[in-house]
């Protein structure tokens, strides 16, 4: 007769402690405790990986490292380079961006970590990171590999974090096309195969197969301008109310085990713009949701900030560039452009 | 003496060795495969020493699985609380079981075990599968369940577990 009891009395208080989980955060404290203990159940169960990565790195004739240590070298070449133009790029953008009295992007620094488990639930695709909350992880935090976004943090525990990657089926990624700035959101797929869907895209759209899907930084998870993703289909249905697209995601979900962490957007605490200038967040440039104040005082500011601006950048060489890249950064935005056109020939009239 | 007399231990190492397996990576194809070891570890003691391994050591072992799987707290436990149960209200008849019926009967209990946490998973918006194929890692677990028991009554035995 007890053994009924009590098994009652179990299903009742765990119904309970799953309702408290579930509803609301009094037992993440709990959550983290208890994760102290199967801490090193992670461990051991990844040490084989650790000892093969080991004897890899170990066991390796003196040849092949010179091979490696050679193409490494002519890869981070190419990499300088590419950070060369970067630079320029950079700076030409900083003057744009000041030109339009937009702050900048913040560069978060990043940590590494390696994935060390997966979790072997199939009806959800997520990865444990030998990273936790004694390294300063906290959720929300974007994970990226060499190639482009992976997931975000979900659950910190002290020394691992789960992470949701950006195929399982209950996360959404805000992404815009790199083509032509159009946003959608990329949502996990529900079938076997680890890609994205981009869910409500109205079949008038233009997204065609080969685009690059970055992320837009709405929503503040993930930080603006990662790539994400590539179309790999879209099928316009004339059943359907909207396109189906079919994207495959970047990141090499099921092979690659260096994977890192970005530091959390900065800025969030200046979301409230204080003196008129916009958080990064805000695309000003082509802006249907800013926040209130935001796009009044941008555009009434910029307008200001380019009558200042341009006579001080005319010395420098820079005129030629900008009557070029100003258009192409800001033409949806209703008074720039007409601004602009009026000011632009100017410089280039003297110049001339 | 007195541990010498119950070797209790025996049970935590298995319980942890379980947990091990059940973290294991596995490939993608061999993801619904997967044996239920704390499950068929807890069936064993409880059958076997129903005095030790009862609903509350089901329950502890079940919480732990949570934190490991990243799942619902108490999702893990209540599931194993309940195998626990009905282990316990079986464990004389499960005894004289030759090993092919003791094998039917896990079956059927870790199938119970992965269709309750799949049904709270769903309830609690945890997981999205149409397809029932995790189901199969009960018919793995029946399948491996003689060595399991051979090779826990060796342990028992040989340690005097009591």
């Amino acid at each position: 007769m007890s053994l009924e009891y009590r098994i009652a009395a179990f299903v009742v208080l765990s119904a309970a402690v799953m309702f408290a989980d579930n509803r609301f955060d009094y037992l993440d404290r709990v959550r983290y405790t208890l994760g102290f203990l199967t801490a090193p159940i992670f461990w051991v169960a990844d040490t084989p990986a650790r000892v093969s990565y080991w004897i890899d790195d170990v066991f390796v004739s003196h040849g092949d490292l010179i091979d490696e240590n050679q193409s490494l070298r002519e890869e981070l070449l190419f990499a300088r380079r590419e950070l060369q133009l970067l630079a320029g790029l950079a700076s030409e953008n900083q003057r744009l961006r000041a030109l339009q009295e937009a702050s900048a992007s913040v560069e978060g620094s990043i940590l590494s970590a390696e994935i060390i488990n997966i979790s072997n639930d199939a009806g959800s695709r997520r990865v444990l990171i030998n990273r936790g909350g004694q390294h300063g992880v906290v959720a929300g935090q974007a994970l990226l590999d060499a190639h482009g976004l992976m997931g975000q943090v979900v659950e910190v525990l002290p020394f691992t974090s789960w992470v949701m990657l950006i195929t399982d089926s209950r996360h959404g990624t805000p992404v815009q096309v790199n083509r032509n700035g159009e946003r959608a959101i990329a949502r996990g797929s529900r079938g076997e195969i680890p890609e994205l869907e981009l869910e409500y895209v109205p079949d008038t759209s233009d997204i065609l197969a080969g685009d690059l899907l970055v992320s837009s930084g709405l929503g503040q998870r993930f930080p603006k301008d990662y790539p994400v993703a590539v179309v790999t289909s879209v099928v316009h249905d004339p059943g359907q109310a909207f396109a189906i697209i079919k994207a495959r995601p970047l990141a090499q979900m099921d092979r690659t085990r260096h994977v890192m962490l970005l530091e959390l957007p900065a800025n969030e605490a200046e979301v409230a713009p204080v003196d008129g200038s916009v958080p990064a967040w805000v695309e000003v440039t082509q802006g249907e949701k800013p926040a209130e104040p935001g796009p009044a005082a941008a555009s009434t500011d910029a307008e200001v900030q380019v009558d200042v601006a341009v006579p001080q950048a005319l010395p420098a060489d820079t005129t030629a560039a900008e009557p070029a890249a100003s258009p192409e950064t800001a033409p949806e935005d209703m008074p720039l452009p007409s601004e602009l056109a009026d000011i632009v020939p100017e410089p280039s009239a003297g110049q001339d | 003496m007195d541990q010498r007399n119950n070797a209790t231990w025996v049970v935590y190492l298995t319980f942890v060795v379980a947990f091990l397996l059940a973290v294991v990576p596995f490939p993608e194809w061999a993801m619904n495969y997967r044996p239920q070891w704390v499950a068929m570890v807890l069936i064993y003691w409880a059958m076997a020493l129903p005095y030790r391994v009862g609903i509350g050591f089901a329950w502890v072992a079940g919480l732990l699985v949570d934190i490991l799987d990243g799942s619902l707290l108490g999702l893990n436990a209540v599931a194993l609380a309940i195998i626990a149960y009905i282990t316990l209200s079986l464990h004389q008849r499960l005894r004289m079981f030759s090993s092919l019926q003791q094998s039917a009967v896990v079956l059927a209990m870790t199938g119970l075990y992965l269709m309750m946490t799949h049904w709270m998973k769903i309830a609690a918006d945890q997981a999205v599968t149409s397809d029932l194929l995790f189901l199969l890692g009960a018919l793995s677990s029946a399948f491996l369940w003689p060595w399991v028991f051979v090779l826990l009554r060796q342990m028992r035995r040989g340690f005097s577990v009591r």
